[in-house]
């Protein structure tokens, strides 16, 4: 039986004949990382035991063991942040597995003109990720306070009977967290129609409640940005400047980076 | 230090490492698939492990004691046995 192919990312060939690969420890910690030449593109991988890393057992560890996932998802990530620094890297998702080369070698044959438009596209490039968090409070006061639509509902009910009064201020609450939300929105795209402007690409990704999280608040915006390497320091500069305004009404911006071009060499 | 520098040399957690590589990354098709029960479910799961540690050891701090490392070993013991979940990490 063959062994498994892990395939952590792709990489033009002719940067491999610039600089050779450093050595990587692989995904079961004891053979080293390699590379197999397919045409122009290289893939970087590793071997793994059949028997050790069968499609169930990999399934059942990811589902059930959560020390697991984590010491590999951190060696996935770490190895091919060291790749990116190094090459311009097309990241796998995590557990990308081959039976062997010729099936790899299909894979990558097939999706060869994609790869190369990838190429283009992210070297010189980094990817900058932005999660806006926002006190909901803070705001709700601004918003409650300062919106000419909730201060006349709220002049309106003043004049109703007590009964009346408590139902209408209910779908007030209503009226308000409504507006919130917009408000958070406007502020969120805001931000990232400007961030955007500052990359060669930007793109919104699923945002994460509290419960993922373990923060107070909901994610108001999970952004994606592909920026050239020489702006880089200008897009984190902005960022710093929205985090200053917008601090004291309750944001918080945090930006992570640069990652692999994770987001933006996806193809599928 | 650059701002570039100050974030990239930032520990990254593991969420904003599972939102990148499970969710993106080049889906090439692979002769294995290994599907995953979305990440926010992975990560919630993990966060409940992680949680469980952090409020034990908060508990200690609101209550003024130091916890000795025995102490603290032995209540991390209890906590693998109570959640089923093996705890390790180095020292």
């Amino acid at each position: 039986m063959d062994r498994l192919i892990y395939l952590y990312g792709l990489i033009p060939r002719k940067e491999e004949g610039q600089q050779p690969l450093p050595p990587l420890k692989g995904f079961d910690g004891t053979d080293n990382l390699y590379t197999i030449p397919i045409g122009d593109i290289t893939a970087v991988v590793c071997q793994l035991d059949p028997e050790k890393y069968s499609e169930e057992s990999i399934k059942e560890r990811v589902n059930d063991d959560m020390e697991w996932l984590q010491e590999k998802a951190f060696h996935h990530h770490e190895t091919v942040m060291a790749l990116s620094k190094i090459f311009t890297v097309i990241p796998l998702k995590f557990c990308t597995l081959y039976k062997n080369p010729d099936s790899l070698k299909r894979a990558v044959q097939s999706n060869r003109s994609n790869m190369l438009y990838t190429f283009d596209l992210i070297a010189g490039h980094e990817e900058w990720n932005l999660k806006m968090y926002c006190n909901d409070q803070l705001l709700k006061k601004q918003v409650s306070g300062s919106n000419p639509v909730i201060e006349a509902k709220r002049e309106e009910i003043s004049q109703l009977s007590k009964g009346k009064q408590f139902f209408e201020k209910k779908k007030l609450d209503k009226l308000i967290e409504s507006q919130l939300e917009e408000e958070k929105n406007k502020i969120s795209e805001n931000i990232h129609l400007h961030l955007k402007e500052l990359a060669r690409k930007g793109d919104v990704k699923k945002a994460w409640s509290a419960a993922a999280t373990a923060r107070k608040e909901d994610m108001a915006w999970n952004g994606v940005y592909l920026v050239e390497k020489s702006k880089v320091e200008r897009f984190l500069e902005q960022i710093q400047q929205y985090e200053k305004e917008l601090r004291e009404n309750g944001w918080q911006l945090e930006a992570s980076g640069p990652w692999p071009a994770y987001h933006f060499s996806s193809f599928s | 230090m650059s701002l570039r520098e100050t974030i990239e040399n930032k520990e990254i957690a593991l969420i904003d490492i599972l939102d990148v590589i499970l969710d993106k990354g080049v889906a090439l098709k692979a002769d294995l698939v290994i599907s995953i029960a979305g990440v926010d479910l992975v990560y919630l799961d993990l966060r409940l492990l992680i949680a469980s540690v952090e409020s034990l050891v908060q508990a200690q701090q609101v209550n003024g004691k130091t916890v000795s490392s025995e102490q603290f070993n032995r209540e991390r013991e209890e906590l693998a046995d109570a959640t089923g979940q093996p705890i390790e990490w180095e020292n």
